[in-house]
């Protein structure tokens, strides 16, 4: 038997059998929670959401608590772990010179993409909201960069921001840059130009996917608040202070919110893009390095705590000011 | 359905345009005052595709080609060999089934669990559910580093690195919280009255989920289904970390990741990596001007019933 069909073979045979069991435990849920007294729709309900259930506990639950147990330990894999109280997180905090760079690499990067694309892509869709002809075809065309996976995205760029002349980018900005008496910079291979690369991709992948949510939100606000607004005389920009924005708020938070955890989070693009010796690297790939090539499980434990708390604070901050901002209809109407 | 309410309204849009004479002569006027709009979205969408025809172009130039001033958009001749000799170059036919294989299981996984537990949040009355929700709604915002470490070493204790498993057997268990949100908003839009019916005729839970519920909501799956795929297909990290050599045993991710780094040892050959990354993007693209309304409804429900 070919070695391939023999892996696909024994991974099917696991997949099978974790579905059967799986199946096997909702209907034991249901008989079993109905003979326990339980009503028939509540049983019912309980067995539907049992392979979530499941994973919540295998796949999310245990692995947080395990993780954090894990940040508390030296944790090579191959021992067993051993416990060192605080040792990772003073490490982190002030043992280690490449982890804050990469902090602050991160967080400039996320602090960049997000506003940016948040702006061009509300931009772009008040425009294509204005009843431009062919309105599908422009959305389908600004859509596009978003499939493409983010790993070719990255390859693509880094092939644009070729440091020689014929770079794309490069070749078509010299003229630009001379006028400063400037050369055109190695973009990724330029420890202070790369973040501005990376910014440049990511806002190319990202903006068209966001435009056409921002559209969607456009379309569903109510034309007689506009038209309300043309009698009281208001102009282009009150309409869109006034109207626009806050009924663009809701999509807007679910933006911010999602774009806050994917940036700090970038993961691919970087391990696709070599970046420069000496240089800091993004948050999430200084972490595969230390657990998956250097087996610090332990530390890079900590590493993924120190993450977590940040987008939560983040997560947070953002939600904590929503109220400030973010207009609800069916508040208004209370 | 909503779902096609949303571009019924934006061809309504469009159509306003259209009409009698008169007002097409307005028509035009406005269009002509929205000039300088159009001029901007051009600019972005050159914006947008410049990359894409770019990489087109690379694939097909030979070595010699990459690097001339100034840079040539249509190589002379085109040498659309690269591709095969691109693919040749690493075993990507095995890779190929690779992904294949794991896609099609991830993606069986997600579709039936998601389906099966929104259908659960959606319509039954059990103690907790609404907590249980929120729990699987803040799931979202879970950095996946956090539970990584964790979850490959699991697959240790299971003796499962290196194989298929991690990639695959997960999605039963349904991982993607989004996918249950979307599908539990579409169930929650079906008439009670249409289930009620169908009980009345002696169909139980099950048979009202499978003849009656699954065929209502055939949009929203299509979109579930299509971020699913291009998810699953897509997906490198799950590869870097879980598969290793021998090289037949990559997905294309993978594959493509270990085809750059060992071609940057040498002279940089942009224009196989450019035909690799063209046809590894290329079944998306081809998915994606196929169900192009389910791909742009599925992200946008989330901004919009979010």
């Amino acid at each position: 038997m070919p070695l391939q069909l023999q892996w696909y073979l024994s991974t099917l045979s696991h997949y099978v059998g974790a579905a059967i069991a799986i199946v096997a435990l909702m209907w034991l849920t249901n008989k079993g929670l109905r003979r326990l007294g339980l009503r028939g729709d509540a049983a019912m309900g309980l067995a539907l959401v049992v392979p979530w259930l499941l994973g919540l506990l295998i796949w999310n639950a245990g692995p947080i608590v395990a993780s954090l147990y894990f940040s508390f330990t030296d944790y090579n894999i191959l021992q067993a772990p051993k416990f060192v109280g605080l040792d990772n997180y003073e490490k982190l905090i002030s043992g280690d010179p490449n982890f804050w760079p990469s902090v602050r690499l991160t967080m400039v990067y996320a602090a960049l993409t997000v506003p940016l694309g948040l702006v061009g892509s509300v931009v772009a869709a008040i425009m294509l909201n204005q009843g431009v002809k062919g309105i599908g075809l422009w959305r389908t065309l600004y859509y596009l960069p978003a499939i493409l996976p983010a790993f070719v995205t990255a390859l693509l760029w880094r092939l644009m921001f070729l440091p020689t002349r014929s770079g794309l980018v490069n070749s078509a900005t010299e003229p630009i840059w001379s006028l400063f008496g400037d050369k055109p910079p190695g973009w990724f291979l330029d420890r202070d130009m790369l973040l501005w690369g990376f910014v440049i991709m990511s806002f190319w992948g990202v903006f068209g996917a966001n435009t056409v949510i921002v559209l969607a939100g456009l379309k569903n606000i109510p034309r007689d608040l506009y038209e309300a607004a043309n009698v009281d005389g208001a102009g282009v920009w009150a309409r869109v202070r006034h109207i626009t924005l806050p009924q663009l708020s809701p999509t807007l938070f679910y933006l911010i919110v999602m774009g806050i955890i994917a940036a700090v989070q970038v993961f691919d693009q970087p391990l696709f893009i070599q970046l420069p010796a000496g240089s800091p690297t993004f948050l999430n790939v200084y972490l595969y390095g230390q657990g998956f090539q250097f087996f610090q499980m332990g530390y890079a434990s900590a590493i993924a705590w120190f993450m977590f708390v940040i987008i939560l604070l983040l997560t947070l901050a953002v939600f904590r000011s929503s109220a400030a901002w973010v207009y609800y209809e069916s508040e208004a109407r209370k | 359905m909503s779902l096609r309410g949303v571009t019924a309204e934006q061809v309504g849009g469009a159509a306003v345009l259209g009409g009698s004479a008169r007002e097409g002569r307005r028509g035009l006027r406005k269009q002509l005052r929205l000039l300088p709009v159009y001029i901007l979205l051009g600019l972005g969408g050159i914006f947008a595709l410049v990359p894409f025809i770019w990489m087109l172009s690379t694939s097909l130039k030979s070595q010699a080609q990459l690097f001339v001033f100034p840079p040539e958009w249509i190589p002379d001749p085109a040498l659309w060999s690269n591709y095969a000799e691109a693919w040749t170059a690493l075993p990507f036919s095995a890779m190929l089934m690779n992904t294949i294989f794991v896609t099609a299981l991830a993606m069986f996984g997600e579709l039936a669990s998601a389906s099966l537990v929104a259908y659960g949040f959606a319509r039954f009355n059990f103690p907790f559910r609404n907590i249980l929700f929120v729990l699987m709604l803040s799931t979202m915002m879970l950095p996946w580093v956090v539970t990584l470490i964790p979850s490959f070493i699991i697959w240790r204790v299971l003796g499962q690195i290196n194989t298929y498993d991690p990639l695959t057997v997960g999605a039963l268990f349904a991982w993607g919280p989004f996918y249950i949100f979307l599908l539990r908003q579409f169930f929650l839009t079906v008439s009670r009255e249409i289930e009620e019916a169908a009980i009345v005729d002696g169909a139980n839970s099950m048979q009202v989920f499978w003849h009656v519920m699954l065929p209502l909501v055939k949009p929203v799956l299509l979109a579930v289904a299509v971020l699913s795929f291009q998810g699953n297909w897509n997906n490198f990290r799950g590869a870097l970390i879980y598969l290793q050599q021998p090289i037949e045993r990559f997905t294309m991710p993978l594959g493509l990741q270990f085809f750059q780094a060992s071609l940057s040892n040498e002279a940089p050959r942009w224009h196989y990596m450019m035909a690799m990354s063209g046809l590894m993007a290329l079944p998306v693209i081809v998915l994606f001007f196929l169900a192009q309304r389910q791909f742009i409804e599925g992200i946008q429900l989330g901004g919009v019933k979010g």
